[in-house]
């Protein structure tokens, strides 16, 4: 998969690690991932922000149907997720599904988000799970 | 004593651990395997930490990391060199040093690597640490140990190999939690434990993993760091050894006269397992969320191969206001969740799976 | 003026036995010979096909398949929109007289490898810069708005799966439609969890399928006319959506049609339900409900004959007759025109004069709206 390449899984890198999004210097509205124009105003002028790494949860699936290499932690729960700034949809982990609500009060985490097989890249990036 | 010694110029400014939810009870594993109970009896366990499927050393070192960084309150910037003590790297070749050190933005004026000495690859990064901030060469430095320990399936290493890490934000001695007085390493080349290049599980000599390896190098550090400092045992308010099950180091106090109340509070093997270069900085940790200031503290890793590292701290006034900003090592103990040796296999991928 | 003079279709299913070119040509050659003959343009609708049998510069290959060696040829991508695109690109090419027959040919394959496989292959119809990397699948989305719309308008679970349920009583009648028969509603229920609360019965089944329509300015002989064909791109994902409940990209597409149309009928809906949750946010969104109401007008018959609604999904939608995903608003543009001109082999709209296709990518990343209408 091309998600997997060296170069691209490198150069996402920061905005996977570290939640950074950008503000929008003119209607200053935030958006994540980063874009090259503001999604609300289309904006160029565009500053990089550390957003949050605590939200709520606005909705949620629990995925049944997951990709191989997601068996190990099926059923997988995506959460749709509210940093006040702006939103997020992220995989929910270390939680079972009855312990996830809307409403639950969720933060980052850094863990393995893919891999290229056993021999390829390792990809990282944040997950969400219940505020510790 | 002493006063010029570089370590007096050195102090731990941030602790942070990380032990993953999951658990084995000893019981699990002995029933999968068809062992008698005597055998984890005998090692002093009860159950064991398990890394979840979405992680790995790296990822546990970020998580002890951004809690150390709590603790310390700096700058990750201001942060000169990166160490990552490791046996369970997630890449044999590729630093891992540089994820964390990424992620956590302290990149890219810094130095970054990943040491390998079995358990006691992170404590050669503290020694290291020491001596580039006494000469003034970083400012701070932060040391990870952190490994998802493999064992043969089957093999008694089963029962105690776990997973966790453990970070130290080291300093300048002023403004710092606890104080370094002085360091004692002890080194030879003896092959009690090891992996082979390719090999998925390490190897063991069993019994000569004890007085040879374990027993000859903790002992002989400690005795050269409390004769260089002049220091007894009863010197100590605590007594933190490499734990690589719940015996040795009561035993290894034991052979060098310290109580085993001085060594109680450091012990969390019982109960989460062997972290391996995680194991004794997560005793430390544990120590240092509850030291008074004015305690003094030895800390012993010791690594498979083989060496060890004797370290005396002196706990500060400044420890009890970076104590309360991350979670303690009682935290996540007490947060866990029993798995089966089944969840065990699939987390860990011991289980050959071909994926679409 | 471009008129649709030929519309043909095939069968959707596991076609394990035909490349991406035999789909093509066994649609197309159900068309009369005439008609594709002095074909000016070949457009060609295809997405899922590159990953799973990659050829670039397909529509070439196709033409050469068909025997039509002489005539130009392209291809059109645009994930689940490819169709309705193409078909804007043949209505503008006969429209500008820069062609005066052009045809649309929508293939895509699905079926040549394991099921998750393909759905990582369509997982990439989402932003690939946010949920692909995380391997988030279409169906967790669909879970995630299905969940918040349920959350939000206080629906039950059970109204929603009057959806599913008329769309397979639909697809009973249609001969191209893949699945053929009947559920009820709380069998929806009952069926597989996918991405809870979406069950297998809410989403669309895995098969190919090919599509033609011949576009001419001529409107000898026409089965309809291609009125209007309009679109907007939207949010990439429904996190920076400011309400993920509604399709903006789908209300400024139809609004833009509406501001150059009078709409004031429209008998027949061909809509892009890959998701029960997709059909019930497009039906609001094209304000055939009130927000929150329409899955209750849908359990109450309203889209149905003898509904009081204009008749949607007469085919049996993607859930049942199925969406070879870049050729699916093909098929849904062929559905139509037959419904307008009286040939639909399935459920027939009795008298029905105009119709729209809404075809959408993803959430709405990309919705396109094809308007139809009788010829005089």
């Amino acid at each position: 998969m091309l998600s997997k390449s060296p170069p691209v899984v490198w150069r996402s890198r920061i905005y996977r690690y570290r939640l950074i999004g950008c503000k929008c210097k003119n209607c200053g509205r935030v958006h994540y991932p980063p874009a090259s124009a503001c999604p609300y105003c289309s904006s160029r002028d565009l500053e990089e922000v550390e957003l949050p790494r605590v939200g709520k949860v606005l909705s949620y699936s629990i995925v049944y149907a997951v990709d191989s290499d997601a068996r190990e932690r099926s059923p997988v729960i995506l959460g749709l997720i509210d940093l006040g700034v702006t939103r997020i949809i992220a995989e929910i982990t270390d939680a079972n599904p009855e312990d996830i609500k809307i409403g639950s009060q969720l933060e980052a985490v850094f863990r393995r988000i893919g891999e290229d097989g056993e021999t390829g890249v390792i990809i990282y990036g944040l997950k969400f799970r219940p505020v510790i | 004593m002493c006063a010029a010694r570089p370590e007096s110029s050195v102090g731990i400014r941030g602790w942070g651990v990380y032990i993953p939810r999951f658990r084995i009870s000893m019981v699990e594993i002995a029933r999968e395997w068809g062992w008698s109970d005597y055998q984890w009896k005998a090692l002093g366990m009860v159950e064991r930490s398990v890394a979840g499927p979405d992680e790995d050393s790296t990822t546990m070192g970020v998580e002890a990391s951004i809690n150390a960084l709590k603790r310390a309150n700096i700058n990750p910037s201001d942060i000169g060199a990166v160490f990552f003590g490791s046996e369970s790297k997630p890449y044999a070749v590729k630093p891992s040093a540089t994820i964390i050190a990424e992620v956590l933005g302290i990149t890219p004026l810094t130095m970054a690597s990943d040491l390998e000495f079995a358990c006691r690859a992170a404590s050669e990064g503290l020694r290291a640490s020491i001596g580039l901030i006494a000469s003034g060469m970083v400012k701070y430095a932060l040391v990870v140990g952190s490994d998802t320990s493999q064992a043969n399936p089957g093999d008694v290493l089963e029962f105690t190999a776990s997973s966790g890490a453990a970070t130290l934000i080291l300093g300048g001695s002023s403004g710092s939690a606890a104080y370094f007085e002085g360091s004692f390493s002890y080194i030879t080349d003896t092959p009690d434990f090891w992996r082979r290049e390719g090999s998925p599980y390490p190897r063991h000599g069993e019994g000569f993993t004890g007085e040879p390896a374990y027993f000859k190098h903790i002992v002989e550090a400690v005795r050269g760091l409390m004769d260089s400092l002049g220091l007894k045992p009863s010197d100590f308010n605590y007594a933190v050894f490499h734990q690589p099950n719940g015996r040795f180091p009561l035993k290894v106090g034991e052979m060098l006269g310290f109580k085993a109340e001085q060594i109680k509070l450091g012990l969390v093997t019982p109960i989460i397992g062997n972290t391996y270069n995680g194991s004794a900085l997560i005793g430390l940790a544990r120590v240092l969320d509850y030291a008074k200031p004015g305690e003094r503290i030895l800390v012993a890793p010791f690594g498979s191969g083989a060496g060890s590292d004797a370290y005396s701290l002196i706990v500060t006034d400044s420890i009890d206001e970076s104590r309360e900003r991350a979670p303690t090592v009682d935290y996540y103990i007490k947060n866990k969740v029993m798995i089966t040796y089944s969840q065990y296999s699939k987390f860990r991928r011991l289980l050959r799976v071909i994926r679409e | 003026m471009a008129y649709i003079t030929g519309a043909s279709m095939i069968n959707i299913d596991r076609h394990y036995d035909k490349s991406i070119r035999r789909l093509a040509s066994d649609a197309v050659f159900k068309l009369d010979s005439s008609s594709v003959e002095n074909v000016d343009y070949v457009i060609v609708a295809s997405s899922i096909s590159y990953l799973q049998e990659p050829q670039l510069d397909l529509a070439s290959y196709i033409a050469s398949a068909l025997g039509l060696r002489n005539a130009r040829a392209f291809n059109v991508e645009a994930g689940e929109v490819s169709g309705a695109t193409a078909v804007l690109m043949a209505k503008s090419l006969v429209d500008s007289r820069l062609a005066s027959k052009v045809l649309v040919v929508g293939v895509d394959k699905l079926s040549n490898y394991p099921s998750a496989v393909t759905y990582k292959h369509i997982s990439l119809l989402n932003d690939s810069e946010s949920e692909s990397l995380y391997s988030i699948g279409l169906g967790g989305i669909a879970g995630i708005l299905m969940r918040l719309y349920m959350e939000t308008y206080k629906v039950d679970r059970l109204t929603l799966a009057y959806w599913p349920a008329l769309m397979h009583s639909n697809a009973k009648l249609n001969p191209y439609a893949m699945l053929r028969f009947t559920i009820t509603p709380e069998k929806v229920l009952d069926a597989m969890p996918i991405a809870d609360p979406i069950t297998l019965l809410d989403t669309f089944p895995i098969g190919d399928g090919a599509a033609a329509l011949v576009v001419e300015s001529k409107p000898r002989d026409a089965l309809a006319e291609i009125v209007a064909v309009e679109s907007a791109v939207g949010y990439p994902s429904i996190t920076l959506s400011p309400d993920p409940l509604r399709i903006d990209s789908l209300e400024l597409a139809y609004s833009r049609l509406t501001e150059k149309l009078d709409l004031k009928r429209i008998d027949v809906i061909e809509l892009h339900d890959s998701y029960t949750i997709s059909a019930i946010l497009q039906l609001e969104s094209l304000r055939l409900a009130e927000r929150g109401k329409a899955a209750e007008a849908v359990a109450n018959g309203y889209f149905t004959v003898n509904g009081d609604g204009p008749v949607v999904n007469p085919s049996g939608g993607l859930k049942a007759r199925g969406h070879p995903i870049g050729a699916t608003s093909v098929y849904q543009v062929a559905e139509v025109a037959s419904q307008i001109a009286g040939i639909f082999p399935g459920l027939k709209v009795p008298d029905a004069k105009s119709g729209l296709v809404v075809s959408v990518n993803g959430f709405g990343s990309n919705s396109y709206v094809v308007y139809l209408r009788g010829v005089e």
